[in-house]
């Protein structure tokens, strides 16, 4: 299918100043020009299609923002290719503008204080819409959510989710190629959390509209992607899709025990029997993370038997948070 | 060019101001308490001199033109530098860039429905109760929808102005200072705070050279008839018109350039 959204090569440098300490640095700041390049995005190319939903992930300042903004055409990268519908986004930014839609967490594109209805009729002239267009999306909008409660409303009297989930619909009434969420969920209680999703799977479905997704809640990426792109300073790390990251740390499992009597000394005892698993404890349990590419869950369950009383016992499959986390850290061994 | 797509702005401009409906009235209030305070001041003003005229203009004249001088400035006077400061640092301009439209016209329209409001509630207003005190000191003729045209040239003037100092804002980041001067530089050389007539020789040649006097005491002028025959008037507006077109080129070429700053060092 062909790719809503190509990246060769991006590489995005920054020039930054180097500040000195206290009120004299600042002083010589003022005349300083000892810059030094910051990469903040490093060599990251990428085919998206039409229709994904894609998780872009990264621990804070990994350059996830940059390479967003990049794609919106805000930034220009330093180098490499960029193009989104077949526009280069930072040399036609109005047009592309045009084409995508963007929801930044914090940040809010509707008119602070007029009923949310009147920022649709302001976004419909701005971009455009027809009528007609218009009309089937503010219905498909009333098929998916409560819009009564939202529509008369003015925004500044809005709740976070009601804004949010407002701000969502205003990204996708100009029914774009392909909308941006940085963070949609942030701040967000439970409930309002899944409707968000259901609404952004809903949208994604309806449309055929291209999803990224930037978080740092891996509930939003369990629900929606399935595919995923993690980066960290900048580089690359992983692309391909959640069940292949899953499968690919699958093989490791946590083995929780609870032991009859002293806890730290069934985990030393542990420790210095089982030679080839991680073992950690925390306030309740003692965790034993297995590979079983090396070794059996049993065998090491059996080995523990033999040593310490257990009480208590779970098995644990990996989840896509403590992937994640460990990808965070550097690579897949374990501490 | 679609301009639906504008008025949709002055219209969105126009609902937000009216929404906070305590400050329209007490836009109104305060705009005629500061009537109130210019028409004593100047009374007394032209009381002590002892003389009817000063500087060739009478109480009356003195007073329309700045009573109306005032209505104008409050109305034209449109915060785009601070809103664009405000973006900066925020990063909000991160979001307002993603509208499918050029920026600069975004905010300028964005703002016209502030223009539109209080040209409505302040100046119109400001017209009428003067036209009332003075006896009918302004013409009415032509020279109304001249005035207009002049207005629309003169808005136009101080947003290139507003826009030229937003992008020295893009590299200082901070605009407190920088706008301020340009404000009181505005204030003095447009003839908003004293008029023109009472300045020092050179200084005047040299303000009836800077664009800054296009925007309130040519319009003025043209409203009150002061500017003699047609001929004038139209040196005015051609004035004008110049300083439009000038300024245009000067403020969007420098904020174009400027804007990639954003563009490519991320602000």
């Amino acid at each position: 299918m062909e790719p809503v959204l190509q990246m060769k090569h991006i590489t995005k440098e920054f020039k930054v100043l180097n500040r000195r300490e206290g009120v004299k640095g600042t002083l010589k700041d003022l005349f300083s020009r000892d810059y030094k390049i910051l990469r903040a995005v490093d060599d990251i190319s990428m085919d998206i299609s039409r229709g994904e939903i894609v998780g872009y992930l990264g621990p804070n300042g990994a350059g996830k923002s940059t390479t967003i903004k990049m794609m919106t055409g805000v930034l220009e990268p330093t180098s490499g290719e960029i193009l989104v519908g077949g526009n280069v986004p930072y040399k036609h930014r109005t047009k592309n503008a045009q084409e995508i839609g963007v929801v930044f967490g914090q940040r809010s594109q509707l008119w602070w204080s007029l009923p949310l209805i009147e920022s649709f009729k302001i976004l419909k002239d701005i971009y455009q819409i027809e009528t007609k267009d218009y009309n089937d999306m503010l219905e498909l909008y009333a098929s998916l959510v409560n819009m009564d409660e939202i529509i008369k409303k003015p925004v500044r009297q809005m709740s976070l989710g009601q804004r949010t989930l407002s701000d969502i619909l205003a990204a996708f009434l100009h029914n774009p190629k392909m909308v941006f969420l940085d963070e949609p969920t942030i701040g967000l209680d439970v409930s309002m959390k899944a409707r968000i999703r259901t609404l952004i799977h809903a949208l994604n479905k309806e449309k055929q509209t291209t999803v990224i997704l930037t978080t740092h809640d891996m509930g939003d990426v369990d629900a929606l992607c399935r595919r995923i792109v993690i980066i960290d300073h900048g580089k690359m790390l992983y692309d391909n899709d959640i069940e292949h990251l899953k499968q690919f740390f699958g093989a490791y499992r946590t083995l929780k025990l609870r032991p009859f009597g002293d806890r730290s000394d069934a985990e030393e005892k542990i420790k210095a029997t089982v030679t080839d698993a991680s073992v950690s404890s925390d306030d309740d349990w003692i965790s034993v993370l297995v590979d079983e590419s090396k070794t059996g869950v049993m065998k090491v369950l059996g080995q523990i038997q033999e040593i310490v009383k257990i009480k208590d016992m779970q098995l644990e499959e990996i989840s896509t948070e403590e992937v994640i986390k460990k990808i965070y850290e550097g690579g897949p061994i374990t501490q | 060019m679609n301009l639906k797509k504008y008025v949709a702005l002055t219209k969105a401009g126009i609902m937000e101001n009216l929404t906070y409906r305590l400050s329209t009235f007490i836009m109104i209030v305060g705009n005629m308490l500061y009537l109130l305070v210019a028409y004593f001041l100047w009374k007394a003003i032209y009381a002590s001199s002892g003389t009817d005229y000063v500087n060739g203009m009478s109480f009356y004249d003195t007073l329309i033109y700045l009573t109306l001088a005032t209505a104008l400035f409050t109305f034209m006077e449109m915060y785009i530098v601070w809103e664009i400061g405000r973006n900066i640092q925020s990063g909000q301009i991160v979001r307002d860039l993603l509208i499918p439209m050029d920026y600069r016209r975004y905010l300028f329209w964005s703002y016209s429905g502030s223009l539109v409001t209080h040209f409505v509630f302040t100046f119109i207003p400001t017209f009428i109760v003067i036209c009332i005190v003075t006896h009918g000191a302004i013409p009415f003729g032509w020279n109304l929808p001249l005035f207009m045209l002049s207005v629309v040239m003169a808005v136009s003037i101080n947003n290139s102005i507003d826009f030229f100092v937003g992008g020295i804002c893009l590299y200082t980041e901070s605009i407190w200072g920088i706008n301020i001067m340009k404000q009181v530089l505005v204030a003095l050389f447009s003839g908003a705070t004293i008029p023109i007539a009472f300045f020092p020789e050179p200084l005047k040649t040299i303000t009836l050279h800077l664009p800054f006097q296009a925007i309130y005491n040519t319009p003025l002028n043209i409203l009150l008839g002061k500017s003699g025959d047609m001929a004038e008037t139209f040196t005015g507006l051609g004035f004008q018109l110049l300083w439009c077109v000038v300024m245009t080129l000067i403020s969007r070429g420098f904020w174009n350039f400027s804007i990639r700053r954003v563009t490519v060092n991320g602000g």
